[in-house]
Order: structure tokens, then C-alpha cells, then sequence
């Protein structure tokens, strides 16, 4: 820096006057233009800052985006810290199992922020308008029929008991307002003011998509409480910023990278820490020799030290995968399965009764960069077993393009979604994305999977994912890494947590609306 | 210039165009996943993909889209963002005020300021002064914005406090007019700063060379001879000859303003084309790639045409060929 006075200093000396002045200037006014912070503003702080315009068809398809509508539009149910569904635009509800119908008992009296009666025609319409209008967070397709009942009860029929019903759609469709939305026939491009009157807690007052900022207000009357704070403000600093500006006062809350969650510790913040909700993940091409052998998987899961993985790359940041796939924190986890403790002598055998016991075997391990720490402690693992694996770096879409095409042998990538409704494991066994298996070869799993979405009772449901976990360990469609943290650091104004299992369908963003509800 | 500079031109704009259609796709990644996120589709149903890839007319032949494309363009539409959600045009209009003003006044400052500088030291040639700048500037090159912008950052934003820690302005502290304005500048000071003494190198490097050069020239020593003033000589004989090279290299930076500056964008969170180029192609989404370029494009073309055009005025032996 003291090259800027030794510009100043050379300013003089060219005799430029102008350039001198106008430096000076430009520096007076900075030291006397300060910051203010207004008191009754709760900010919160992200790196990407601009999530999209916080109406249901209009946010970015990200969590973020998702959570910045949530705070102006309800749902029927919503969850709590624990991850429970509690009422939201619903008080009560129930399901009839001979008719394969949901009851749903509206709180009376709710009112959109534009002063009209909330009714169960909103609800009636809001399922009908999205059958018109796909919302990409919900999909209503399992629903046959919707009938209001009355004011205040809804009915809705489903084609066939379906359990992720509760959570992926109750607990996650925005309710639109019908005096409003029945007006709007192309909700993706609407960005008027009224596609933002919802029944939430928070109204929008300002949305700057270049500066990424938004400014809520609260929502006096809403129907659980007048919401804690009277403003709430999102800003966007860069990551290694905002640390700063929490310490500095200038925002309440925001993420902070794990070496500082010390400092923050000791000083009186709070730190946040987010369940298990995604996962790093060993993938095999099933379609090739010698990953469509079970003994071979199971000689990989023995011969990487998952351990040290979370050690060493993730700092200890993270927990070791659980064979099962199901995060241990989730209410769906069985731990009794499969562990695959290191044991590099059994995966030797494994590979030996398959014939591989004299040669090294060559592989090749297609991963990006952010997985290369990870894909170099494998290579040192599996030489111990000897596999010697060949690592290739490529660009993350390039990585996905070619695990779809099933042009590679072992893929390390990662992916979420694992906090929600267990139908994720359907979706990661036996859907067609890249993130899945595409395991279709065993066919009790497969009859066990499509089970498990059938049953609405809880701890029914729990037993038959307690034997798809036990498959799963056992056969390795895939193998987990490890689930890694990360962390947000908050002053103690307002109570945010992360909700268990992720909010709505499964998103882990620490910003529950009922945060700031008493 | 004649008729077949001009079809040259067009001919380079339709080539232009052409590549920045076809080369996005041809990245590998499919666009709806890039899109939505693996948090939506993990959810999404087959009826639905069909119908989202529908909407972005992403199911249609390859040359339909070439089509459709075309037409925008000529009918003045870019496009519509998938991921953003918006008419690329209002995307490109809200992200460019920001870098203009941030790398334009870089590129201004760092020219006038590079050029003085320039003219000055290769006068001196050999003396304190010189060798003094000379050393420093080759110092200061070495560094890429991303450092320097960290210093100042840490220095002038962290330790000491002075400036805010990110951002354009100060969300929503209802300040107007005057005030306002200072928040813009006092916002803009560290990343224009360190924009600066980034660009800034590299012009006074370009001009001091051409400086010292030029005053071999036997026409510098008539002047001398003629006895006129050393100042005039400075300015007027040296300076005007040597400003040939820095036109072209400005010429050549105006096209990168309307790029922005990702990595000081980054740093300093600032808005700008930057970061939006960048969360285009990380998100596959092929209408704001090909508005983004197609712009720089056309800004590109139009500025080497007005540069072609400024230069007989500089240097009239170009207009004669003699050059």
C-alpha cells in the first residue's frame, strides 16, 4: 500500500495538480462517509446474494431460493427445530386409509397480507393451478382429487397411499392465493408486486437482484405471532468477509469456513452446525466386469479407510459414511448393518477368490477437482490392496455427462437431498439420474423400495427401511464416504437453527420462519 | 474505409454469431439438471422434465433453436435466462452500469495515470526517478488483481476499517442524492484501487518503451535543434507519437470492460458481468452465454472499427500506407 502514497507523492512530482487533488478528495470524503446499521434490522449474510425474485415460480430452483419465498408463503404444515411437522395453514389433519384421503382442518380467521379471508378454496385452487403450472419443488402428480370440504376442511384423494405426500407436498406447496394467482397466467415471468401476498410472517419490501439484497418487513398479524424482529435484511459479502462483518456487528448471521468456529465459540456466538444432509459417494459402473461382482465392492469398502478420509481431507469436519446410505442423525437411519471396518487383509482375500490375487488390477477413477484430495488418499488405500488406480480430474458437468453415459469404471462425486422423505433412497437406487446406481438386479430391494412409499404409519414404514438398509449395505449399489459439515455462526438475537431433516422437502438452510416466532 | 472493410466486418459478425451458438452446447452437461439443481430433480417427475425441457425449447431440432436465435437477435430479443428466470436483455442492462463504472474509470485512470507516468520515466531514462518508477511497476506486475485486491481488502477493509468489507452500497440505508453518491464511491474505492494498480503496470511499461525509443529519432533531435521547449518536445512530439500503442492496447481492453472483472468482483462482491458470465456457464444456461457474447462481440467489432477509424487522425502515415 505504501505504493499508493508513493503515487501520490509521484503525482506531485509529474505536477499533475488535477490527479493529486482529485486523489485527496476521493479520500477525505471516504473518511468521513461512515457506515450506520439500524438496529432493528437482523441481517443475514451469504456469498451468492441473489436467490431470485421470492415468489413460488419465480426464486431460482436452489434451497436458498426456496427459503426466501417460505418466509412470505405458507404451507399447510411446516416443520419445527426437530424436524416434526406442526400445523401451519392447517392445525390438524388426518388420514383416512379406505379412501385414501388426506383430511385437512384450516386454521380459521388467517388473512393474506392484502387483507382478504384465507379459505380452503386457496387450497382447492393452489392444486389445481400447479397441475396447470409444474412448480419444480412439489410434485402434486399422486394427487387425484382435491374437494373443499367447507371454509375450513379440505379433503384431498390420492391414486394410491403414498407416505412422501405428508412432507413433499403438505409440508412443502406454497399456498397461492386464488383472488390473485387466478389472474396470472404465466407465473414464471410475473415479478409484480402482488405475486408476492402470501399469508407468511415476513412481506417483501425491496429486492435488488444486481446488489443481491433483500429487505422484509414483518407481517403484524400473522397467525402464530408478530414475528421477533421488525426487519430482516439478507446482504451478500464474499466468504472470507463475513466472519468480519459478524464480528464488526454488521450482520447477525451467516456461514463461516471451520477453522474459525473457534474464535467464534469463545467469543459468545453461537455455532451452527448442519446435519448430514449430503454425502461423498464411491459410484460403480454395474454394467462392467468387475464392479457388477458383489465380492467387489465389498473388497472396496473393506479396503478404504473411510476414517481417515474425514481426518485428512475434511479436517475432521464430517462423519464416515454409513454403508446403509442413510445419514446416522436421520430418524430413518439403521445402524445394525454391514460396517466395512478397514481391513485391507479381507479385501485381499474377497479379491483373490475372484481371481485377482496375482497382478495388480489397473482402474481408473474419474472424479473433479474438488473430490481430488479424497481420490488421492483411494489410490493409496487400494494400492495396498492391489488395485492401482488411475485418477482423472475432469470439470464436474463433464464428470456427470460421462457417469450418465456410463463411460467411466468408479466415479467419486456427491449429491444432497439426503435429509427429507426416504424416497430419496428410491431415487438414488433405482431412478435414471447420474447420481443414481441404477441398481436393478436385486429384486427384493427393488419390491422393498417401492414398498416403503406405500406406508403412511411411521414405525411400519421405519422396519421396512430398516431391511432396505441392510440390503443396501450388503450389495453396495454405492458406497458412502463420508457426510460433511458445514457451519454457520449466528449472534443470539434470534434463535436460528438448522431443522432437522432440512426445511420443506429437505433443504439445509439454518433460516426456519418459526425462528422468529415466539 | 471502403465497401469491403465493411462486408469484412459483417462477415466476422455472422461467424461470430454462428460460434456463439453452437459452441456453448457443445459443453458437455445437460442444462435442465444444471438448472434446477440435483435438489429439485431428485424429486422431479419424468412428466415434468418433459415438460420444463418443453418450455425451453430444449426438446426442438438444433437448427430450430439456430432459428429462433437468429430471429431474436435481429428483432433486438436475447433471449430468456433459464436459470435467472429473465429476459437476458434486462440481465446484460442490470449488470453492466456496475462494471462499466468500476472497470471504465479503471481502465481510464490506469491509462492517464500509466501514460504520464510513461512519457515522464522514459524522458529520465537512467536517472533515480526512472529506474525508481521502472523497478516498482515491474514489481507491481508480477501480481495478479486477485492479490492485490486481497491486500488492499485485508489492509484498508479489515485491519484499519476505512472501507466496507463488500458490496456497491450499503443495502438499504435510505441514504439519497450527496450521501448517496458518496456511499457509491466509498463502496468503490478498494476494488477500483486495486483495478488500477493492476492495469496500470502494464500501460506505463508499454509507454516508457515507446518513449525511449522515439527519442533516438533523428526528428526529436531537430526539435532540439529548433530549440524548442523541453516540455513542448515532451508532450507534443513524444507523447503523440507514442500514443499509437496505447490507443491499440485500449482499444483492445474497452472490449474486456463489458466482461467485468471476476475475480475483483469476487473478492469485493461486487455486482457485475463477471460473476454473471461465470454463473452462466456453471449453470449450462445457453441464452445468457450467448447474449453475454454476443455482446462483447459487437462491442469488440464496433470498437476496432472506431479504432481503425481514430488512427489516421493520430498517425496520418497510416491513412498514406506508409506503415
Amino acid at each position: 500500500m505504501a505504493f499508493l502514497f508513493f503515487l501520490i507523492g509521484r503525482g506531485a512530482f509529474v505536477r499533475n495538480r488535477l490527479t493529486t487533488f482529485l486523489l485527496i478528495l476521493i479520500f477525505s470524503l471516504f473518511i468521513f462517509s461512515a457506515c450506520n446499521s439500524n438496529p432493528q434490522v437482523y441481517t443475514i449474510a451469504d456469498t451468492t446474494g441473489d436467490w431470485g425474485f421470492p415468489a413460488p415460480f419465480t426464486h431460482y430452483n436452489r434451497g436458498p431460493g426456496y427459503v426466501r419465498m417460505s418466509l412470505i408463503f405458507d404451507t399447510l404444515l411446516w416443520k419445527d427445530e426437530t424436524g416434526n411437522l406442526v400445523g401451519a395453514l392447517a392445525k390438524d389433519w388426518e388420514y383416512i386409509e379406505e379412501e385414501k384421503a388426506f383430511i385437512f382442518q384450516l386454521r380459521p380467521g388467517v388473512k393474506w397480507h392484502d387483507g382478504e379471508y384465507f379459505t380452503a378454496s386457496d387450497v382447492v385452487f393452489t392444486f389445481s393451478y400447479l397441475k396447470k403450472h409444474p412448480y419444480s419443488w412439489v410434485d402434486t402428480g399422486v394427487v387425484k382429487e382435491v374437494v373443499a370440504l367447507n371454509d375450513e376442511e379440505v379433503k384431498v384423494y390420492l391414486e394410491k397411499d403414498y407416505a412422501p405426500f405428508i412432507v413433499n407436498v403438505a409440508g412443502t406447496m406454497p399456498i397461492l392465493p386464488e383472488h390473485i394467482y387466478q389472474n396470472i397466467d404465466n407465473p414464471l415471468e410475473y415479478t409484480e408486486e402482488d405475486a408476492l401476498i402470501g399469508t407468511g410472517p415476513f412481506k417483501l419490501v425491496d429486492y435488488n437482484k444486481e446488489q443481491g439484497t433483500y429487505l422484509y418487513e414483518r407481517n403484524d398479524n400473522y397467525y402464530l405471532g408478530q414475528p421477533k424482529v421488525e426487519r430482516l435484511r439478507f446482504i451478500k459479502l464474499n466468504e472470507q468477509m463475513i466472519p468480519q462483518a459478524i464480528l464488526r456487528g454488521e450482520v447477525n448471521a451467516g456461514p463461516v469456513p471451520p477453522e474459525m468456529i473457534d474464535t467464534f465459540k469463545e467469543k459468545g456466538y453461537t455455532v451452527l452446525i448442519s446435519d448430514y444432509n449430503w454425502n461423498a459417494k464411491l459410484k460403480f459402473n454395474l454394467r462392467q466386469e468387475p464392479f457388477s461382482d458383489l465380492r467387489f465392492r465389498q473388497a472396496i469398502a473393506y479396503g478404504i479407510d473411510r476414517e481417515k478420509l474425514v481426518n485428512i481431507s475434511q479436517r475432521g469436519h464430517g462423519l464416515e459414511g454409513n454403508p446403509g446410505f442413510i445419514p446416522p442423525d436421520s430418524p430413518w437411519y439403521y445402524p445394525e448393518v454391514e460396517q466395512y471396518e478397514y481391513n485391507p487383509e479381507k479385501a485381499r482375500e474377497l479379491l483373490k477368490e475372484m481371481g485377482y490375487g496375482g497382478e495388480t488390477l489397473k482402474l481408473e477413477l474419474l472424479t473433479s477437482a474438488r473430490f481430488s484430495s479424497d481420490a488421492e488418499l483411494i489410490k493409496n488405500d487400494l494400492e495396498k490392496i492391489g488395485i492401482s488406480l488411475e485418477i482423472r480430474v475432469l470439470d464436474d458437468k463433464t464428470v456427470d455427462a460421462r457417469t450418465q453415459e456410463w463411460a467411466f469404471q468408479m466415479v467419486l462425486s456427491g449429491h444432497g437431498g439426503l435429509g427429507g422423505d426416504p424416497q430419496f433412497v428410491n431415487n438414488m437406487v433405482l431412478g435414471g439420474s447420474f447420481h443414481s446406481a441404477r441398481y436393478h438386479s436385486n429384486q427384493e430391494l427393488k419390491e422393498l423400495l417401492e414398498k416403503q412409499l406405500t406406508i403412511i404409519d411411521v414405525s411400519e414404514r421405519k422396519e421396512v427401511l430398516a431391511q432396505i438398509q441392510k440390503i443396501y449395505a450388503e450389495d453396495l449399489p454405492a458406497l458412502t464416504l463420508y457426510y460433511p459439515n458445514s457451519y454457520q455462526v449466528r449472534d443470539n438475537q434470534v434463535n436460528l437453527y438448522y431443522t432437522l431433516g432440512g426445511l420443506a422437502s429437505g433443504i439445509p438452510v439454518p433460516l426456519n420462519k418459526l425462528s422468529f416466532i415466539e | 474505409m471502403g465497401r469491403k472493410r465493411i462486408i469484412d466486418y459483417l462477415l466476422a459478425l455472422v461467424i461470430v454469431i454462428s460460434l456463439n451458438f453452437f459452441l456453448p452446447r457443445l459443453l458437455p452437461g445437460d442444462p435442465l439438471l444444471s438448472i434446477y439443481g440435483e435438489d429439485a430433480l431428485i424429486t422431479m417427475t419424468p412428466e415434468a422434465k418433459v415438460e420444463l425441457t418443453r418450455r425451453m425449447g430444449l426438446d426442438k431440432p438444433l437448427w430450430e433453436q439456430f432459428f429462433n436465435y437468429l430471429s431474436g437477435i435481429v428483432k433486438g430479443d436475447l433471449g430468456y435466462s433459464y436459470y435467472f428466470q429473465g429476459p437476458v436483455l434486462d440481465l446484460l442492462l442490470g449488470a453492466l452500469p456496475w462494471t462499466l463504472l468500476l472497470t471504465g474509470l479503471a481502465l481510464i485512470i490506469s491509462t492517464l495515470i500509466g501514460f504520464i507516468l510513461g512519457v515522464e520515466s522514459g524522458w529520465r531514462k537512467g536517472r533515480l526517478a526512472d529506474q525508481g518508477l521502472l523497478t516498482g511497476f515491474m514489481f507491481l506486475n508480477g501480481f495478479p488483481d486477485l492479490v492485490i485486491g486481497l491486500f488492499l481488502l485485508l489492509l484498508f477493509g479489515v485491519v484499519l476499517g476505512l472501507f466496507p468489507l463488500g458490496g456497491a452500497m450499503t443495502p438499504y440505508s435510505q441514504l439519497t442524492g450527496v450521501s448517496l453518491l458518496l456511499d457509491v464511491l466509498h463502496h468503490l474505492f478498494l476494488p477500483l484501487s486495486a483495478l488500477v494498480l493492476t492495469e496500470i503496470a502494464s500501460c506505463y511499461l508499454l509507454t516508457r518503451t515507446t518513449v525511449v525509443t522515439l527519442l533516438e529519432e533523428p526528428f526529436i533531435l531537430t526539435a532540439r535543434a529548433k530549440g524548442i521547449k523541453p516540455k513542448n518536445i515532451r508532450y507534443r512530439h513524444v507523447g503523440r507519437n507514442s500514443l499509437l500503442p496505447i490507443v491499440t492496447r485500449t482499444g483492445v481492453r474497452l472490449g474486456r470492460l463489458f466482461t467485468g472483472a471476476l475475480f475483483i468482483e469476487t473478492i469485493f462482491a461486487y455486482p457485475g458481468m463477471g460473476l454473471l458470465i461465470y454463473r452462466a456457464i456453471l449453470g449450462r444456461d445457453f441464452p445468457l452465454i450467448q447474449g453475454v457474447f454476443f455482446l462483447v462481440a459487437v462491442v469488440i467489432l464496433l470498437i476496432n472499427f472506431f479504432v481503425e477509424l481514430i488512427y489516421p487522425r493520430i498517425d496520418p502515415r497510416v491513412k498514406n500506407n506508409a506503415y
